[in-house]
């Protein structure tokens, strides 16, 4: 049950990385951003390529690949969400799709459609009274809430996190302040997008990393940032750990169910003032009759 | 994309009649005719469903505006229960027909009462969801009925001349449903409810304030453009005789949605044209183009950026513009 746990909240803490950009754009500019998969499978397979190049030094590929995707996360942002900005949603899904695809495509075109495994950097399992602990997701683990604590700090003490910040609570009165708000929204984006980069490479050697996985996370990432409510940050924490530990829970009992018990986790709390409306009417009318 | 529509109100307000009709019938059933010259048949008699399938979701998306990226579940669904009454009812194909449509009703009319009551992003991704959860389903869940990945092939019996594996009937079986399915969509939207669906669009708090409401009109947009899909659904499973869990996958939505787009949206042409343009497009470009996706995905940036109002919208404006030239130059 502990290794059940320690995936959970590995799988969260994967979650939570990739689920920041993602909730942020929606928060401020309101643009469900579908391109966030391109920039985290191509990051991935980046990090992939940089691996033996540089000696397979963990941390010094990571930071490349890194460094390699914040110029790419800055052209989605400058050509296609800002011309989407106040538009509606609809094109913004369907042009942020269209990015996905493409670089899906790409990644096929330039690595293959083969799975490509990465190998654990750490490696040497812990044990610890009598328990085999995977040293590995724990490290993993630990630097979610790093990043948790260190974007708290930024977003309090930074004026690129106070503008975010303000954005998410009332985005058009933040452009009515008279700053160059899209410069802020910008450096957000970009954050957000290296962010989730991070968190695809840490997920690389827990994982097999294939062109797809875009899309894949994707749709979990989405389940996440609705479920802790859409551009609240510290429930896009809460809800990244808590479905990271449904998935791991619902896959040991139950392994195909894993990911689509997500779903209906969210389906519920998206419709969770439906349904009750529903009740009412029911119950109301049966009251009256 | 709105100068359009501004326009077309104008036009359509009034009851549909019966000529308008008539013509609506002979345009789709020649422009069919036309291409079965240049076109496989069982190519054509696939883009007749996927036509089916496109134009049930232009009244959604189109009419209603509404974006669902869980359209193919409701598909998969007619696919599934058509497939599943050949295999354990009997092989008679009107039977699975009404199975399938009972079926694709039953499913959205209960997902449909709470579905309709979320908005926007929320409406967009509930679905995804929903859509997800049918596929695992499909996949895994109900295995013991679905055969899971393996698929599910089912065969129809002939009735007279009435046989599915023969393909120019197939064809002209599947032709006649379209053409159906697209004069019932030219009623409905012409209808005043049609009116009330595009209002919704357009502003639905002022719609409600009509005193209409919309919650019902919303609901009952829902199940027909569902049904509507089932409907699709069970011609492929009789024309196919068989399914498979990928044909009700998630990610297939975005073939209808840039279908209604690249056609122009809220336009009933408009979704036939771009059915049929993008499966020409994907059955020719596919095996042309190996990278078939990027081209895609940079089509669907192009339609986003430059040309939103679809190839029907362009040339609509296009005659509008020619039409005007012509009265001032005399």
């Amino acid at each position: 049950m502990f290794d059940t746990l320690l995936y959970g909240v590995t799988i969260g803490a994967i979650l939570y990385f990739f689920s920041i950009g993602l909730s942020i754009t929606f928060g401020t500019m309101h643009i469900v951003n579908f391109a966030h998969g391109m920039v985290y499978s191509l990051g991935v397979y980046l990090f992939i390529t940089f691996l033996p190049w540089l000696g397979g030094i963990f941390p010094l590929a990571l930071a490349m690949a890194v460094a390699a995707m914040l110029p790419v996360a800055y052209i989605v942002e400058r050509f296609i969400i800002r011309r989407l900005y106040g538009e509606s949603l609809d094109y913004a899904i369907i042009a942020t799709y269209a990015v996905l695809l493409i670089g899906a495509d790409l990644i096929k075109y330039i690595w293959g459609t083969a799975p490509q495994p990465v190998s654990d950097p750490v490696g040497v399992p812990l044990v610890v009274f009598g328990v085999v602990i995977q040293f590995y997701r724990v490290i993993v683990f630990i630097s979610a809430i790093v990043l948790f604590l260190g974007l708290r700090i930024f977003f309090s003490r930074n004026v690129v996190g106070k503008v975010v910040i303000a954005a998410l609570e009332d985005s058009d009165g933040v452009r009515a302040l008279g700053l160059d708000v899209n410069k802020y929204f910008s450096i957000a984006f970009v954050i957000g997008s290296g962010l989730a980069v991070l968190g695809g490479v840490l997920y690389a050697p827990i994982t097999t990393s294939e062109p797809y996985m875009g899309f894949h996370i994707l749709l979990l990432a989405f389940a996440v940032v609705i479920v802790g409510g859409m551009g609240n940050l510290t429930g896009t924490f809460i809800s990244a750990f808590v479905l990271g530990i449904v998935i791991a829970v619902t896959g040991r009992y139950y392994s195909s169910a894993a990911d689509t018990m997500v779903f209906v986790v969210m389906v519920l709390v998206i419709l969770k003032e439906p349904l009750l409306n529903s009740m009412r009417r029911l119950i109301g009318r049966r009251a009256r009759a | 994309m709105h100068s359009v529509a501004d326009k077309k109100n104008l036009i359509s307000i009034a009851p549909v009649g019966t000529s308008q009709i008539v013509r609506d019938l002979a345009i789709v059933a020649a422009a069919f005719l036309l291409l079965s010259l240049f076109i496989p048949l069982h190519w054509l008699t696939d883009f007749a469903i996927f036509c089916i399938l496109v134009l049930s979701f232009d009244l959604l998306y189109g009419y209603m505006g509404h974006l669902s990226f869980g359209h193919m579940l409701y598909y998969g669904v007619g696919a599934y229960a058509a497939s599943l009454s050949l295999l354990h009812l009997a092989p008679n194909p009107f039977l699975a027909i009404g199975v399938g449509i009972v079926s694709g009703f039953a499913v959205s009319a209960l997902v449909g009462l709470v579905v309709v009551q979320v908005e926007g992003a929320a409406f967009a991704l509930v679905n995804l969801a929903i859509n997800q959860i049918g596929f695992w389903l499909a996949f895994a869940g109900l295995q013991e009925y679905t055969h899971g990945e393996d698929g599910l092939p089912s065969s129809v019996e002939a009735l007279g001349f009435l046989d599915f594996y023969n393909l120019p009937v197939a064809l002209g079986f599947v032709l006649i449903c379209l053409v159906l399915v697209f004069c019932l969509l030219r009623i409905l939207t012409t209808s005043p409810y049609g009116v009330i669906i595009e209002a919704i669009k357009e502003n639905e708090d002022r719609v409600k304030f009509l005193g209409y409401n919309t919650y019902a009109y919303k609901w009952l947009t829902f199940v027909i453009a569902s049904t509507l899909a089932a409907f699709a659904g069970t011609l492929y499973a009789l024309v196919k005789g068989f399914v498979a869990p990928t044909d009700l996958s998630p990610l297939e939505n975005t073939r209808i949605i840039f279908s209604v787009l690249i056609g122009g949206a809220g336009n009933l042409y408009g979704a036939v044209v771009g059915a049929v343009t993008f499966e020409m497009l994907s059955n020719y470009l596919a095996t042309t183009i190996s990278r078939w996706e990027m081209v895609l995905g940079a089509m669907l940036l192009v339609l986003v950026f430059w040309f939103r109002q679809g190839i029907t919208g362009y040339s609509y404006n296009l005659f509008l513009k020619m039409r005007h030239r012509r009265r001032v130059g005399g």
